[in-house]
């Protein structure tokens, strides 16, 4: 049989969209100042979350370290949608481009996404269901079925014709998975970072209330996409804590057709990243594509 | 963000603070930083971050840092042989060369970047003072390194007693004035410059990736919002900022 080239060994397909490598982007980690590092790493491209109005953000600071990982408070920074549909262009890079939306009510999100459902340089609407601020209160959108479902349904209407993704919180997340599939969602990606808080002792003040990531949170997040790959039959994309090639393994063998990387990016040089991968497929002589829940020796 | 291992060539301690030279070829402006840290993954999951430092010298070949040791990534740093750092990040101050005498500013390690600020200017002909303040004896020893500024200790253990503003005879005076130290020096620095100058001043602010897809490194804007240090700054005009 012929050896498969590079790019045959990365290919994927997440809902029809065939994606030249399984990675992606997660939204808030790629700006369009840093595209030019990233060159052939991605598959697709996910700017930061848009929402309906521009939004200024949180007053900083916004990030502390932990070990193997950071908490951050942004809290959704940016011109909002208008804005966003003039400057998307810049994220051209020939590329699918999915697109992250957040909304404070049900309504937002239905008309978020019927503002971009026409626009033909758009593949798919990822819907960030764990905004920090908004309707049903506390850091996580949507933490119950019914509040997902209500959203889901809602965007479903207003797009139909892109795949929709739904971006789910660790919280309840195998009965979110479920009521967002049933809703209509095409796609989960699984999760968004953790609550977490960090405490400047010396000065004995919080230094920053918001979400963790990093490789701090990977195993739960690979324990996420386990428990959601076995409970609904549409494509998972993982997302928490991926740090290298060997990452991206484990969570496709966990069950994810697609993974997003975030903090690692700002840590270490993606296209590193995409090399490990490379080497481990060819070392497992498998594609990317194969490796999708493929576990041998399943335990509970 | 793509990073870079380098040798370290040296170290050389000046009081509290440290002088790490690392080879680096290719352009630096002054004011620009550096994402700096002593390993990266997965020699090291903690610290986890990379930590911005202006340039404090270059001659083409060989580039320094200024830092002192504060906490586990500057730690590390005092003691690796080699390290990781990302290219030459963010807007340095920009060289007006009809602005006319220019004060330069500098706030403990915030003097770093004047350094290579002090020699641009001589290089186009700008008339220019230096005024570095320092907390005490031990930090201001960097003094040296810039021969014929003034200086000010808080404790009054040399130079004159006070703030780096205690050492400018008339900041009002200058057409051009360029800062860089903590916040709170910046904003008064601001606050005693002509409103006719052209105020130039360096930010401090926590930073995640350095390269503007964080939003981490906020700076609050005069007509509202944030822009970021490591894209839109580190440097920014004093009338842009909020403080």
């Amino acid at each position: 049989m012929r050896e498969r080239t590079v790019g045959e060994k990365l290919a994927v397909e997440l809902c029809g969209i065939p994606l030249k490598t399984p990675l992606i982007p997660a939204s808030g980690t790629l700006a369009k100042e840093a595209l030019g590092e990233v060159e052939g790493v991605y598959g697709a491209i996910l700017p930061k979350t848009t929402t309906p109005l521009p939004r200024t953000g949180n007053p900083p600071p916004r990030v502390a370290e932990t070990p193997a990982g950071m908490v951050n408070s942004i809290g959704l920074q940016n011109p909002g949608v208008e804005q966003f549909i003039k400057e998307l262009d810049a994220f051209d890079l020939g590329l699918p481009i999915f697109v992250s939306v957040a909304g404070d009510t049900v309504e937002a999100f239905g008309a978020l996404c019927e503002r971009l459902s026409e626009d033909g340089r758009i593949s798919a609407i990822e819907l960030n269901l764990s905004c920090p601020n908004v309707e049903c209160g506390g850091l996580t959108f949507c933490a119950s079925p019914a509040s997902v479902e209500e959203v889901v349904v809602a965007c479903r209407v207003a797009v139909p014709g892109k795949p929709i993704f739904t971006k789910l919180t660790y919280e309840g997340v195998v009965e979110n998975a479920l009521a967002a599939e049933a809703s209509g969602a095409d796609a989960l990606t699984v999760m968004n970072t953790i609550p977490a808080l960090t405490i400047d002792a010396h000065r004995r003040a919080v230094l920053v209330r918001g979400g963790l990531s990093g490789p701090a949170i990977k195993p739960v997040a690979l324990r996420a996409v386990y428990e959601v790959a076995r409970a609904v039959s549409v494509p998972i994309i993982g997302s928490g804590g991926v740090m290298s090639g060997l990452d991206i393994a484990e969570f496709m063998l966990a069950g994810a057709s697609a993974v997003q990387i975030g903090t690692a990016s700002f840590v270490r040089d993606p296209e590193a990243i995409l090399h490990e991968f490379v080497s481990y497929l060819d070392g497992v002589g498998l594609g990317a594509a194969d490796l999708t829940g493929d576990l041998r020796g399943i335990r509970g | 963000m793509k990073f870079y291992g380098v040798q370290v060539e040296d170290r050389e301690r000046v009081g509290n603070y440290i002088v790490l030279r690392y080879r680096w070829q290719g352009p630096i402006e002054p004011g620009q930083f550096v994402m700096a840290r002593a390993n990266g993954y997965p020699v090291t999951l903690d610290p986890f971050l990379a930590r911005p430092f202006s340039f404090y010298d270059h001659d083409g070949e060989v580039a320094s840092l200024l830092f002192e040791v504060r906490g586990r990534g500057t730690a590390l740093l005092d003691h690796t042989s080699r390290m990781e750092v990302s290219a030459p990040l963010g807007q340095g101050f920009r060289i007006d060369a009809a602005a006319g005498p220019s004060a330069l500013l500098g706030g403990g390690v915030g003097v770093a970047p004047l350094k290579v600020l002090s020699r641009r200017l001589g290089e186009v002909g700008i008339p220019h003072d230096v005024f570095l303040g320092f907390a005490n004896a031990a930090t201001a020893k960097v003094a040296r390194e810039f021969p014929g500024a003034g200086v000010a200790t808080m404790d009054g253990s040399v130079g004159t007693h006070g703030t780096v503003l205690d050492a400018v005879p008339d900041l009002h005076g200058y057409p051009a004035v360029y800062a860089c130290g903590p916040n709170p020096m910046l904003a008064a620095v601001k606050r005693e410059a002509s409103e006719r100058s052209l105020c130039q001043l360096s930010v401090e602010e926590r930073m995640g990736c350095g390269n503007g897809s964080c939003n981490g490194c906020a700076v609050p804007v005069r007509n509202g919002g944030y822009v970021r240090s490591c894209i839109e700054g580190p440097v920014f005009s004093a009338e842009v900022l909020a403080w």
